[in-house]
């Protein structure tokens, strides 16, 4: 048949991933993230928070009314920026954002994940992840202004000392478990030897990581908006502003999967069987609920913390994480050894 | 006992078990208000507060009461009060009319000091508990002799339920329906 | 001016000529800029550490002094108190006082009590704004709407004492313009208690906040010598280990017969800061309390002084009764006051306030001079903030707890 390859790439399954999952997914995620962490803080400050749109659901129809505002909102660009750069660089970031989704399985049956089961699936998804931080300072200097230069070099700053924490504890999985595919990570903690209790501190090193790669307190330093005003953002409206903020949210989300599935066990301690519903549905509800609990976690530090120091977030991380990573690294040698999951 | 002064230090404790320590109390707290939160938010159209007698608020003029005597007007810091010659017919001597003075406010101006209320030697003016009343337009701001002397209507009142905050030992403000 | 007139070294009037320098990166902070206020801090950056701040003030100029040349004695005070308007019992009192000197006249006891009160009340919101104003510019939310949350409780004892939450435009010469409402001491009561509970809960989400301890300790550290050089006042001195403060110094109104502690800390710097302002707060709190008592036993006093009391006409003696409400009589309008020259200094929540007002008999005061606090604290940026990193400067603006309007006038 002529339309079996048409029917296959439009029907491809990391295309459905990305459109689907990482998308619509990435998208109502963030929504929930930003409308939670809007009530949240509320809460804690004893204000009510987004209400009036909708009393009945808390206010949520504000997040999507802010949207399209967004969306619909008038696109000013300076005339002194870099064109070509301040219009891509926002949505490449967006993008490659979502792109780690493509490599991160939902469910261990092999029909609906093809890709995300091959055996270097966290290596790639963790490479992804590290690349929209480029783009961020891209825009940052595209801008042509002065606090968002100032804001690009501060994430350039933070991108060295969270990355290798970020790789490191997160590859601690792998030194665990003796596998980079993370439908095996996921297998190896069937049913409730998670990594969370096995390797608290490669846990606590990796959050540490997201926080401060997604700028989130008590790390919300190139943003600071005391100093910087929005730092790499500043000069973007529109649209182009909310691909910048639904990308850090997205990155996120991103994150909290790969923790989710590396350190909170997956779908485990369910097992997919066959067919969509067993194999599909109800794994990447769970795996999507434990990496939101992470992403809400992360959004209520903002209603308690305030921010550190850009010289003190990097001795943070370079003192504390790093130590914390390695070590936890070290421990899962350890568990290898004794072969806890063997 | 007189004041003295006292010298007090910073308690700087460092270590690892304070800094955890600290950290738990702050993440507890937090997740203390996350869970019962005391909130004091007022919904103002839906509600509206209800404030005390004696609030300094929008100033109604009874002009039976007026003597003509332009102290208010005299003594407003920002100018606001203005007299406004008027001429009156007397019922009593429909025949000879007279030339009165009464004043006249500019909210554009005032600043709500309650100077005017407070200088009247015959008590014509009064303040009425409220300020939220909205005017589609600047000149509507300059009252007239009229509408200097009718009590405004509250936009709230049409929608709202008024409440009123007390003082509470341990929720601060607390928000109370007035039924 | 030919631009060959710049080369040599030429000016053009009110502008300065500056060579720019090729290692120094140089930002405008403000006027239009979240962490500003109403001022603009030019700051020049070498890499991130600031090696130059110029603080440029003067954007919310109302020309309060020479305004008050041209009113009548009595018109300043609603005007002065719009310097700051969060403190503004404090900064006008001053003023009267200035004005009771020239006229020779004594407030009562209980107007001395209530002013005092109302006072402490300002002190204690001013110093909730302050702080909640500072929570946010270190990225602390929460702070900041607790703090202002918290503030309304005292606003609202103000608007119970004086009818407006803000501009209360209390004390006037003799005394004051309204007595106590019944039920005011028992609210104080309880908002004294419920603040001494919500300063144990700041303790532990802000001031004692591992981030925020961190942010803050050996920031902008000002030496005893150093903080009596710049001439910086009020809780910033304090903060540096010098006992000053005016209310025990001058002691003014019935500030000499109360028992309350003035906090001084020797470390300097931005943490300490931060807790002189949370030990005033609680020495306020006793304050408060302490004249709400006195207040509450020793009533039939009238609330301004009682030659001035006795002369008022039958009406205006009905609505004290029934209201607790001082009416002026007309003459207050044009009253004139002996020429002569007055001095007097308060504690604002700020520092010092400093008047000096002069009258040549007529309706109209000759002069009336303001230093406020927060023209004192500015220079701060000009000499502290050199040397640190631009993520330190809103640390220490917020330390500082500077107002641009009050120190423009
Ligand atoms: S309240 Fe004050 S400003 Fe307003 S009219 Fe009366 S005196 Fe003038
Ligand atoms: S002070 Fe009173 S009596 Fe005199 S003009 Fe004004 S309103 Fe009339």
């Amino acid at each position: 048949m002529i339309l079996d390859p048409i029917l296959y790439l439009i029907a491809y399954p990391p295309l459905w991933q990305v459109l689907i999952l990482g998308f619509l997914g990435s998208l109502a995620v963030a929504m929930v993230a930003i409308w939670f962490e809007r009530k949240a803080a509320a809460r804690v400050q004893r204000r009510i928070g987004p209400y009036w749109a909708s009393p009945a659901l808390g206010g949520f129809l504000n997040i999507i009314a802010d949207m399209v505002r967004y969306v619909l909102q008038q696109l000013i660009i300076p005339g002194t920026v870099d064109r070509l750069t301040f219009y891509v660089a926002p949505i490449a970031a967006f993008i490659v954002s979502i792109l780690p989704v493509i490599f991160i399985p939902l469910s261990s049956r092999p029909e609906f994940w093809p890709v995300a089961s091959m055996d270097y699936s966290l290596l790639i998804a963790l490479a992804l992840s590290t690349l929209p931080p480029l783009l961020i300072i891209a825009a940052g200097w595209s801008s042509n202004n002065k606090f968002a230069v100032i804001g690009s070099m501060r994430e350039s700053y933070v991108i060295t000392a969270y990355e290798l924490v970020a790789v490191v504890s997160i590859l601690s999985a792998s030194a665990a478990t003796l596998t980079f595919n993370l439908v095996h990570i996921v297998d190896a903690q069937q049913p409730f030897k998670w990594l969370i209790i096995l390797n608290p501190i490669a846990f606590l090193a990796a959050v540490l990581a997201v926080l401060m790669s997604t700028s989130a307190f008590p790390f919300e330093i190139p943003e600071s908006e005391h100093e910087v005003v929005a730092g790499p953002y500043t000069e973007y409206s529109g649209a182009l502003y909310a691909f910048n903020m639904g990308g850090a949210y997205v990155r996120r989300f991103v994150y909290a999967l790969i923790i989710a599935l590396v350190f909170l066990g997956g779908w485990a301690p369910y097992v997919p069987g066959p067919g969509p519903i067993t194999g599909y549905v109800i794994p990447s509800i769970i795996v999507v609920l434990k990496a939101l609990i992470i992403v809400l976690f992360i959004s209520f530090l903002r209603a308690v913390y305030g921010r550190y120091r850009l010289d003190q977030a990097l001795g943070a991380a370079w003192r504390l994480a790093i130590p914390l990573a390695i070590v936890g690294f070290g421990w899962s040698l350890l568990l290898a050894y004794i072969g806890v999951f063997h | 006992m007189p004041p003295k002064i006292s010298l007090k230090k910073l308690d700087r404790r460092g270590g690892l078990f304070e800094g955890v320590k600290s950290n738990i109390h702050t993440l507890a707290l937090g997740v203390k208000y996350l869970v019962d939160p005391q909130r004091s938010t007022l919904l103002y159209p839906k509600e509206y507060i209800e404030h005390r007698p004696g609030y300094r608020g929008f100033i109604i003029f009874i002009k039976d009461k007026c003597i003509s005597c332009a102290a208010c007007a005299r003594i407003c810091p920002s100018a606001a009060m203005k007299m406004v010659r008027v001429t009156e017919i007397d019922p009593k001597h429909p025949d000879k009319p007279r030339q009165k003075q009464y004043p006249v406010i500019n909210y554009q101006r005032c600043i709500f000091c309650g100077f005017c209320v407070d200088v009247c030697p015959t008590e014509a003016l009064y303040h009425v508990p409220f300020h939220d009343i909205v005017y589609e337009n600047l000149a509507d701001m300059f009252l007239s002799l009229e509408m200097f002397q009718v009590e405004p209507q509250r936009p709230a009142t049409s929608e709202g339920l008024p409440v009123v905050y007390e003082v509470d030992e341990i929720k601060g403000l607390v928000k109370r329906r007035k039924s | 001016m030919t631009s060959g007139g710049l080369e040599a070294g030429g000016q053009i009037p009110g502008f300065i000529v500056k060579k720019i320098e090729k290692e120094v990166y140089e930002i405008f902070i403000g006027p239009q800029h979240p962490g500003s206020g109403h001022m603009r801090i030019i700051v020049r950056l070498d890499g991130d550490i600031i090696v130059e701040a110029d603080p440029d003030i003067g954007y919310v100029h109302r020309t309060m002094e020479k305004l008050s040349e041209v009113r009548e004695w009595l018109k300043p005070i609603p005007l002065l108190e719009r310097m700051t308007i969060i403190d503004a019992c404090n900064v006008t009192l001053p003023y009267v006082n200035a004005l009771e000197k020239l006229m020779d006249k004594k407030p009562s006891t209980r107007a001395s009590y209530l002013r005092v009160l109302l006072c402490e009340i300002n002190r204690v919101a001013s110093h909730l704004y302050g702080m909640g104003i500072f929570g946010v510019f270190i990225g602390h939310s929460t702070m900041y709407m607790w703090a202002f949350g918290d503030r309304e409780v005292f606003l609202e004892l103000a608007e119970a004492l004086t009818g407006a939450r803000l501009t209360h435009t209390y004390p006037i010469p003799g005394g004051v313009r309204r007595d106590m409402p019944q039920e005011l001491p028992g609210m104080a009561r309880r908002a004294v208690r419920y603040m001494r509970r919500r300063l144990e809960e700041y303790r532990k989400i802000f001031v004692d906040n591992p981030v925020i301890v961190k942010r803050l300790s050996g920031v902008g550290v000002i030496s005893k010598s150093r903080a009596v050089e710049l001439g910086i006042v009020g809780p910033n001195l304090r903060a540096s280990g010098v006992k000053y403060d005016v209310r025990i110094a001058e002691p003014y109104e019935v500030y000499g017969e109360l028992d309350f502690e003035i906090p001084v800390f020797e470390e300097g710097d931005a943490l300490a800061r931060t807790w002189v302002r949370v030990e005033e707060i609680k020495q306020s709190l006793n304050i408060i309390e302490q004249a709400v008592n006195w207040l509450e036993t020793h009533k039939g006093e009238p609330v301004i002084a009682k030659e001035d009391f006795d002369k008022l006409p039958k009406l205006h003696k009905e609505v004290y009764e029934r209201e607790g409400r001082v009416k002026f009589v007309p003459a207050h309008a044009t009253m004139k006051i002996p020429a002569g020259k007055a001095v007097a200094r308060g504690e604002m929540g700020r520092g010092e306030i400093f008047y000096y007002v002069e009258s040549d008999g007529g309706i109209t005061p000759y002069r009336v001079r303001v230093v406020t606090p927060s023209a004192r604290n500015a220079i701060v940026f000009k000499h502290v903030v050199p040397g640190h990193t631009l993520m330190d400067l809103p640390a220490i603006y917020g330390s500082i707890d500077y107002f641009p309007p009050e120190s423009d006038r």
